[in-house]
């Protein structure tokens, strides 16, 4: 039994119990089987040779010395894998770029494919391939030459129009005060810990695919089209993902010609692709910069918001977040004006990470927030208090619930914000120079079609599937958690399957819609063995030979009358004549047409929340941050952060707080540390590992509070459920860049936030 | 990895007459944490790999303490030294610069002498797929020089060849005047640290004095006046596993306030383990004030060379310098 | 060695050192260990994973981390970066941490090798390091896990868990992205307890 702890906190209103993991035991022995853990028979190892340049083309490929390697099998190259269809960019495949060659479209493309006998032959061998490129000079990123700026509207099929009201240049052009100003944020890689793996298995023409992913039924549909085959005859196995964040989403290349390799030669094969390789051959969250505009009276009301974002693609792929769909609902604006351009590069696509669109388009605003705030002199926190609003700013829909200030209030009561000395530079202690800071965290609550299988035994042993990924979030344990509620069970007798695309479908673990869309159909399911149970009990109309009063419910094992009689599962399923109830249902979010069942079956998952509904669904949070920067040196530590957030019901405090936690460590790393450097003559990333791409380590992380804010939303989805996974890690980056400020009168418009910025 | 031979010595004996085969492609393994990382990467491609950690057992494994000065084995475990409470207290930058350097795990495979001849973290080095690269490929070139160059190194540098030395107990060694003890197919000698390392100058790819088959068996300290007020400073991105942005050792014997002797050392910054005597030369007699700590500063970086992202490091390693002369002065011994 | 041949290249206060050092040079430090006169023989290493004697025949690159997963089907111990900069292939080598990437395994012939899957005891029972990161929640998708528990098995052993500054600091070799160090660091600090009380 757990004891009481800072990580298991106690429920409030309208939270489940803080109950340990469903999958802990196995992950804490090693027992959990990520998809590269999973034995087959025989391997063939692969290994990846990538393109050393940006762009151009390949115009030799040299394989002799490589093909001699003792155990070398074969080498797939452009030349061996033209049967291989493109894959649909934003049709389930994260980027058209899936040749081998001869074009080379950005660094590290995957130019061939080595199979082996042994991990160590295959990787010699990889090495040992010599490519004649005929290069061209690669445009690398902004300011690039070569490169193309798009309206995004024009060009992005999923961004066809960006928010917009009223007047903005003439209300900024007759507000007390405006500011306006440009930010940026850099590249950034998800880097799970886990590396990119494919194992695929044939056996009589079905294939089997062993591959950490955050969409199983979108990668079987995938993988088939790409190799021409029927979609039933492929299977998709990841039970344990080993982090994601966005980065296991979408099919990318390498999986199709793993299959391809092992069908060529009849064998398992098996790649583990390199860290350095993860940075080219998936995708990464994409560099952007802002120019904002505030205005606002002398009172603090602002008047309007212009934001006008950039965001780096790859050339062929108009891939584009366009956060400023979010970002336009967060205040009582007045008037909105909004455009989003992509820029075009030789790059590979980027793709989802971490809260794609709010990451930097909140930073930007919340910074510029601040920058108000500081202006105006006035409280940050009653800022965004005089601009809270419980409406649209937009189109004056009502938001379905909105706790804003009441995580700011929460937050600021336990982080001692009272105490602020608001001047900057203000706050010293010894050699270090202390700063605080707030923003506000916000994640589109999203939910999406879902199915679910349920099956109740007699002896009370329930067993749930669907098709939902275990990223971390904790679905094997809220499902086991919500079934055995609904069923009257102890969570011991309920059985979870996910991961696996012989399951019921479950939507893409992306948007943070997992529990609301897999609690909906499990709820659903649920309800209707509750159904049969209850009419069961109501046909014969009594239970244990006594009448039935009404609004029977499940307790322990048992259907349980409301004047307190009971009777057995196994008693009630013997009358009915039955040794097994199964339900399967499929949840339909409101608005979603009812063909979205077929079409996620076939691998689209379709979403809708945020601002698309009849109601505004956000969830929403505050944090504040202490920085201490050292007065010469100017080395940046965050020795203390609390961040309250409302997220609807709350399934699980435990896992929640995790999420959260886990969330603003995110935060603070991209802040202060992640970015990946790219050579702007060579369009090639150079910090592709983790020594130099840098990811906060247990030292970098000090006092960190979370706070549950209890909130109750009956209009997101059945489960009222909002999506918590991507809300903690927005608005870290502001929070910590106006502490900076507070800390040292710089205001510092760039992440990640590094000491030579502080050096003057 | 390219394929190699692979046999373990149990005597210093064999694994000197290894070295002494002439064999060009081999090398010792001793921790490792360098030389399987680099093969994995192409860089390194032994054909002979002659694993000395049973050696450990014998001298080159042992930590002695002596009145003249520390001797330490040169398998001796990062870990171990980090730990060791008389090098805590009389050679407490030696214990430090192990102790921040790394994480737990390398420290307690990674050998001091393997430690000392780490190599440099240049990404353009570290990655066979860049073509330029004269450390790797003398005459190829340079990709730093006009790439992501923020770690590199501000002195000690050529056009050649500007990657920074990542190690930290070197400048440990450096300024405490440490000897090398090196044995080989020749016979044994001894060096004075400061002569191992070698400036990239237009041989980059040309790393160190020893010559081949020969390998380090030990470091000794000399003992000194200096050596209990000793500090080593690292200034980094994040709090902990990283290498140095800028570091310094300082080892003060003062006074009162005045400076009797001053050795000082500057890691991060320079492309081989830097004693920075032109600093130590300013505070040499003097009374240590903001005016000479920043002279003393000023001077160690006086040569230094600077280019698209690195310009920093000649501030933050100045003040890095001084801040670690404030520590050393304010140390309680 | 002849003595003649010795080069001093300054005047020495070291050569009390060279002198020991050569009367280590014939001195047998070890058993026998394996060795491969060809780069494509297989070598034949015994390594003591879990107590239980594991004899193998592997090609001299073969990292005690492949070696692990590969070869034995040990799956716990976790591949992250390869190139020892996550701590998510950590093991115990002779009760010390280490990283299972970067050894070679024949580099670790006849030593005691301890990973995750040899914390639990015969009866079933967890580790309490290992009912420590249940109770704290000390991951989320568990990937860096077992390198995580492993490491700080040691951390408490090597008398680096005495506060959570300390723990913090010693358990910095093992990154963990999902951001689950608080709850490590209430783990470790709990099972140290555990782990001093008898039994």
């Amino acid at each position: 039994m757990a004891q009481a702890n800072a990580a298991a906190p106690a429920p409030k209103a309208n939270m489940g119990q803080p109950v340990p993991r469903y999958d802990a035991r196995l992950k804490v022995t090693g027992g959990a089987r990520y998809p590269s853990d999973v034995a087959v028979n025989n391997p063939a190892f692969a290994f990846l040779v990538t393109s050393a340049i940006a762009k151009g083309r390949i115009m030799r490929l040299d394989l002799l010395e490589a093909r001699a390697v003792r155990g070398v099998l074969d080498i797939l190259t452009h030349e061996d894998t033209s049967d291989l269809k493109a894959g649909k960019f934003e049709g389930g495949a994260s980027t058209s770029i899936d040749k081998l060659g001869p074009d080379i479209f950005h660094d590290g493309q995957i130019i061939a494919m080595v199979l082996a006998d042994t991990y160590e032959a295959a990787r010699e061998a990889a090495y040992k391939v010599r490519t004649t490129y005929a290069p061209v000079n690669p445009s690398a990123s902004f300011d690039a030459d070569g490169i193309e700026v798009e309206d995004a509207t024009k060009v992005s099929a999923r961004h066809k129009e960006m928010p917009r009201k009223g007047d903005a240049e003439a209300a900024l052009a007759t507000a007390d005060v405006v500011i306006d100003a440009h930010y940026a944020t850099p590249t950034q890689h998800h880097n799970p810990i886990e590396l990119f793996s494919t194992t695929c298995v044939w056996t009589d023409y079905q294939l089997t695919i062993h591959e950490p992913s955050q969409f199983v039924y979108g990668l079987k549909a995938g993988v088939a089209q790409r190799l021409g085959i029927d979609a039933d005859k492929v299977r998709v196995i990841s039970q344990f993902v080993g982090g994601a964040f966005g980065s296991k989403g979408s099919m990318t290349p390498r999986t199709a010609l793993v299959a391809l390799a092992a069908r060529k030669l009849n064998r398992p094969v098996k790649l583990v692709a390199t860290r350095d390789q993860g940075f080219t051959i998936a995708t990464y969250r994409a560099e952007t910069r802002h120019h904002i505009r505030l205005g606002a009276q002398s009172d603090g009301k602002i008047m309007a918001y212009s934001h006008e974002g950039f965001e780096v693609s790859s050339r062929p792929d108009p891939y584009v977040v366009a956060g400023v769909e979010e970002s336009a609902h967060l205040y009582d604006f007045g008037a909105v004006q909004t455009k989003v351009n992509i820029v075009r590069a030789d790059r590979n696509t980027p793709g989802f990470m971490r809260s794609p669109p709010v990451v930097p388009y909140i930073y930007a605003l919340e910074s510029a927030m601040d920058e108000l705030a500081s202006n105006l002199k006035i409280d940050p926190v009653e800022l965004r208090r005089i601009n809270d609003t419980a409406t649209d700013p937009i189109e004056g829909k009502p938001y379905s619930s909105r706790s804003l200030m009441r995580c700011y209030d929460e937050a600021a009561d336990a982080f001692g914000w009272q105490q602020r000395s608001p001047a900057s530079g203000s706050m010293r202690d010894g050699d270090w120079l202390i700063g605080w800071g707030c923003a506000s965290a916000v994640y589109p609550t999203h939910v999406g079609v879902a199915t679910a299988r349920i099956r109740l035994l007699a002896n009370g042993q329930v067993r749930v599937q669907t098709a939902a990924h275990e990223i971390g979030n904790g679905i094997y344990t809220i499902l086991a958690q919500l079934a055995a509620e609904r069923l009257g069970v102890p969570m011991s007798a309920v059985t979870v399957e996910v991961g696996d695309s012989m399951l019921p479908p479950a939507p893409v673990a992306g948007g943070s819609n997992t529990s609301a869309s897999t609690c909906s159909a499990v709820l659903k399911a649920c309800d209707a063995i509750r159904e049969k149970l209850f009419r069961a009990v109501s046909t014969i109309n009594t239970v244990g030979g006594k009448s039935v009063v009404s609004e029977p419910t499940l307790r322990d094992g048992k259907v349980v009358a409301s004047d307190g009689m009971a009777e057995t599962f196994s008693d009630v399923f013997k009358r009915i004549g039955a040794s097994a109830l199964e339900e399967y249902a499929e949840y339909v979010p409101p608005g979603v047409k009812a063909e979205a069942v077929a079409q996620l079956y076939a691998g689209t998952s379709t979403q809708t929340g945020g601002p698309h509904g009849q109601y505004l669904m956000y969830a929403q949070g505050a944090e504040f941050v202490e920085v201490r920067i050292h007065a010469h040196t100017r080395e940046i530590r965050v020795p203390r952060i609390v961040g309250a957030f409302a997220g609807g019901r709350i399934m699980n405090p435990r896992t929640a707080r995790s999420q959260y936690m886990g969330g603003m460590i995110w935060g603070i790393s991209s802040a202060l540390h992640e970015a990946t450097e790219i050579d702007r003559n060579r369009a090639r990333y150079v910090n592709d590992n983790l020594a130099d791409y840098l990811i906060p380590v247990n030292a970098d992380i000090q006092q960190l509070e979370v706070i549950l804010v209890p909130e109750e939303d009956q209009m997101v989805n059945p489960a009222g459920v909002k999506g918590i996974g991507e809300l903690a890690n927005v608005g870290t980056a502001a929070a910590i860049a106006n502490a900076v400020y507070h800390a040292t009168g710089q205001r510092v418009r760039e992440l990640p936030i590094r000491l030579e910025k502080l050096l003057v | 990895m390219r394929p190699f031979s692979f046999e373990s010595v149990t005597t210093a004996n064999d694994a000197i007459a290894a070295g002494a085969s002439g064999d060009g492609g081999m090398e010792f393994l001793a921790g490792g944490t360098t030389l399987i990382d680099l093969m994995k990467l192409d860089v390194m491609r032994p054909t002979r790999v002659v694993d000395i950690n049973a050696l450990a057992r014998t001298e080159l494994g042992r930590i002695d303490v002596q009145r003249q000065g520390l001797r330490l084995g040169a398998l001796v475990r990062m870990a171990e030294a980090a730990e060791h409470a008389d090098i805590n207290t009389v050679y407490p930058a030696v214990a430090q610069s192990l102790r921040l350097a790394a994480s737990q795990q390398i420290r307690n495979m990674a050998s001091l002498a393997g430690n000392v001849l780490q190599r440099t973290r240049c990404p353009y080095f570290r990655d066979v797929s860049y073509e330029q690269c004269n450390k790797r490929e003398p005459g190829s070139g340079c990709a730093a020089l006009d790439g992501i160059n923020r770690s590199h190194a501000v002195l000690g540098t050529s056009d050649q060849c500007i990657a920074s030395y990542p190690g930290d107990f070197a400048q440990a060694l450096i300024a405490l005047g440490a000897i090398v003890d090196i044995a080989g197919p020749r016979g044994m000698r001894d060096i004075p640290f400061a002569a191992l390392h070698r400036k990239p100058g237009d041989a980059p790819d040309i790393e160190t004095t020893l010559q081949s088959g020969e390998m380090i068996t030990a470091f000794f300290i000399p003992a000194a006046l200096w050596t209990r007020r000793s500090v080593f400073l690292k200034i980094r991105d994040r709090e902990s596993y990283e290498f140095a942005l800028a570091s310094a050792v300082v080892a003060l014997d003062l006074e009162e306030d005045k400076v009797r002797d001053v050795r000082i050392a500057l890691g991060g910054v320079a492309t081989i383990p830097w004693r920075a005597t032109a600093a130590e030369a300013v505070l040499k007699g003097k009374v240590l004030s903001a005016r000479s700590k920043r002279a003393a500063a000023d001077a160690a970086f006086a040569d230094a060379h600077a280019h698209e992202h690195n310009a920093f490091k000649i501030e933050l390693g100045k003040r890095t310098l001084i801040r670690a002369l404030d520590q050393a002065a304010a140390m309680e011994i | 060695m002849d003595p003649d041949r010795r080069k001093f290249l300054s005047a020495s206060v070291s050569t009390a050192a060279t002198a020991a050092f050569a009367r280590a040079l014939n001195a047998e430090a070890a058993p026998a260990q394996p060795s491969s006169k060809s780069a494509h023989e297989p070598l034949d290493v015994t390594i003591v994973v879990n107590g239980r004697e594991r004899r193998m025949a592997l090609d001299p690159r073969t990292t005690l981390l492949d070696a692990l997963r590969e070869h034995l089907g040990l799956t716990g111990t976790k591949k992250g970066c390869d190139h020892g900069q996550c701590g998510a292939c950590t093991v115990l080598a002779q009760g010390q941490r280490i990283l299972s990437c970067l050894t070679l395994a024949a580099s670790v012939q006849n030593r005691d090798v301890t990973t995750i899957e040899g914390l639990i005891g015969a009866s079933g029972a967890l580790h309490p390091m290992q009912q420590a990161f249940i109770d704290h929640d000390a991951f989320q998708c568990g990937y860096c896990t077992p390198g995580q528990i492993m490491s700080a098995i040691a951390c408490v052993h090597e008398g680096h868990a005495g506060s959570d500054g300390e723990i913090r600091e010693y358990m910095s070799g093992n990154l963990c992205r999902c951001g689950a160090y608080p709850n490590i660091v209430a783990a470790v600090n709990d099972a140290k307890t555990a782990m001093a009380s008898p039994g």
